[in-house]
């Protein structure tokens, strides 16, 4: 028994007759943070999707806690249940309803009502803003509040895994200082997370492991603060 | 109807605007249905209105069977009531399995078609719904039972109320109510919501988007039947091209209200009820379509979204 959470192999996915993910295999192992950098198109939301069920996978294997995702058929609803839930690209906050209902929907796949709203009172705990606005519809946050309220919307199925996609997407530097924080906090909880950034210098600096994907392929993989000293790295994604 | 000679102008007005809220509660039960599967997956289901048609012409069948089967005396209190239970309750579920199964069948597998594509095959569906109602009933307008007294409950007030009426709002609001009251407060009903709004984030929730669609169809569908039920008692006559222009008007109604707004279907069916009505009474019959859609443009022109259209655009 290895120690992977999640083991993808060899996975390929698309849209229409264009595959967008060829071949690619990564892990994640329990408690670790991992990013995942690469420039826009390079099929990083498309990995998430795939993991989460909304994007058919074509081939290979998706093997969380040790059940192949891919071979079982499992739809998008059961995957949340398994432990592995979303915050997505463009937070995708349901804009009319409140803040409270948000944090319930996160919820939807689990039946213990105390459990449930002791989580909600964790969120408010975490973000104090969204207790401050939970009467409030979702659409009428600031960015940086819908950031903050589409992960602890993930958080309340109680997922092993969190998928973070690009948490820190046209907030200011103060409040993505502050995300990244909270990504901290939640693992040292003992959630495992999968984090996918443009930011490449801020998600290499809270992972423990790093993969770059270009074009749907890993072209390199390594400790994280192997990857931020790389120079290839450096000059293609740190922007030095 | 000699009684409306008699009756004052307030007492005149008073009776075509009930009338109108009468036909306009119709409207909105209907109009639910369209509002609420666009809602969902923005389709504009056209056959919406047929199937209205096909179930009042169910209840026309249970009514004959009822009547052949079960009691042979029409004019006993306890018959009718019995009748009028299970025309209100098998009429729904036929046209919410119906509703159901012809999304399953036929919208569902072009769910990722272009939108055109699923309206035109909707449009289609209507067509044959039609069909169905030619081939079940003829193409003459056909009696429906009276089942329920004239009876004028009002007699000083002059304005007639009579049972009917009576009816038709013991019927439509509750229905409405219970709908609104399932929407806002259920766990189905919030992933209702949440499906409409974002069905990417309702799927990564573990909303089964399918279920929810489902469950939209199978709501759309029960309170379209309940609404031809209540049609055909109200009316006394229901022909096969019945569904068109009522589905005409509760669509109208819907956009009126706001597409995709529950609420703004009841508002939308009412105002376009009593526009109708009071447009016959005092503009005359020929003007009142033209008097609805008139205000159906002017309230796009100012308020693009409906009257209670959704004002929160989804932040990026």
């Amino acid at each position: 028994m290895s120690s992977a959470l999640l083991e993808v192999t060899d996975l390929e996915a698309g849209y229409g007759p264009i595959n967008v993910l060829h071949k690619l295999s990564l892990r994640v192992d329990r408690g670790e943070i991992v990013a995942m950098i690469g420039a826009n198109g390079a099929g990083k939301t498309t990995t998430l999707m795939c993991l989460s069920g909304v994007v058919r996978a074509r081939a290979g294997k998706i093997a969380f806690e040790g059940r192949d995702l891919v071979a079982d058929r499992v739809p998008a609803h059961d995957i949340v249940k398994l432990g592995l839930a979303q915050s997505p690209e463009g937070r995708k906050i349901f804009s009319r309803l409140t803040v409270l209902e948000n944090l319930e929907m996160g919820a939807f796949t689990r039946s213990d009502k105390d459990g449930v709203k002791a989580d909600i009172e964790k969120a408010f705990v975490m973000f104090p803003i969204l207790r401050e606005r939970q009467h409030q519809a979702g659409g009428l946050l600031s960015g940086g509040q819908q950031q903050m309220l589409a992960i602890a919307r993930a958080l309340m199925a109680r997922p092993k895994l969190l998928l973070l996609d690009e948490p820190s997407l046209g907030l200011a530097p103060q409040i993505v200082v502050q995300i990244f924080d909270v990504i901290k906090e939640l693992n040292k909880a003992g959630v495992s997370v999968l984090l996918v950034e443009q930011n490449a210098r801020m998600a290499l600096k809270v992972a423990h492991r790093g993969y770059v994907l270009e074009t749907g392929r890993i072209t390199f993989t390594d400790k994280a603060d192997v990857l931020l000293n790389d120079p290839r790295i450096r000059a293609a994604y740190l922007g030095e | 109807m000699l009684e409306l000679f008699a009756q004052s102008e307030t007492a005149q007005f008073g009776q075509f605007l009930l009338l109108g809220l009468v036909l306009g509660s119709l409207y909105a039960l209907i109009a639910l249905g369209y509002t609420m599967v666009y809602g969902i997956i923005e389709l504009i289901n056209f056959a919406h209105g047929d199937l209205f048609m096909l179930g009042s012409f169910l209840a026309l069948q249970l009514s004959a069977w009822w009547l052949r089967y079960v009691v042979g005396d029409a004019n006993s209190a306890g018959a009718v009531i019995g009748l009028l239970f299970v025309m209100l309750l098998v009429t729904p579920l036929a046209c919410a399995a119906l509703n159901v199964a012809t999304d399953r069948v036929i919208y569902k597998p072009l769910r990722s078609s272009p939108k055109l594509t699923v309206i035109v095959s909707a449009i289609g569906v209507s067509f044959i719904f039609m069909n169905v109602g030619l081939f079940w009933m003829g193409a003459t307008p056909v009696k429906f039972p009276d089942l329920i007294p004239d009876t004028n409950l009002t007699p000083d007030t002059g304005v007639v109320v009579t049972w009917k009426d009576v009816m038709v709002i013991g019927v439509t609001i509750p229905a409405m109510i219970a709908l609104t009251l399932f929407v806002k407060f259920t766990s189905l009903g919030k992933a209702m919501r949440a499906t409409a709004q974002n069905p990417t984030a309702a799927q990564l929730m573990g909303i089964n988007v399918d279920r929810v669609i489902a469950v939209t169809f199978a709501i759309g569908g029960a309170l379209a039947g309940v609404a031809s039920v209540v049609y055909g008692l109200y009316i006394k006559a229901v022909e096969y091209q019945m569904g068109f222009q009522n589905g005409l008007y509760a669509f109208t109604a819907a956009v009126l209200g706001g597409i995709g707004n529950i609420p703004g279907a009841v508002l939308g069916g009412l105002v376009i009820g009593v526009v109708g009505e009071l447009g016959k009474a005092y503009v005359g019959a020929k003007w009142s379509e033209a008097l609805i859609f008139g205000i159906l443009i002017l309230v796009l022109l100012f308020r693009p979204t409906g009257l209670l259209g959704a004002r929160i655009r989804e932040k990026v």
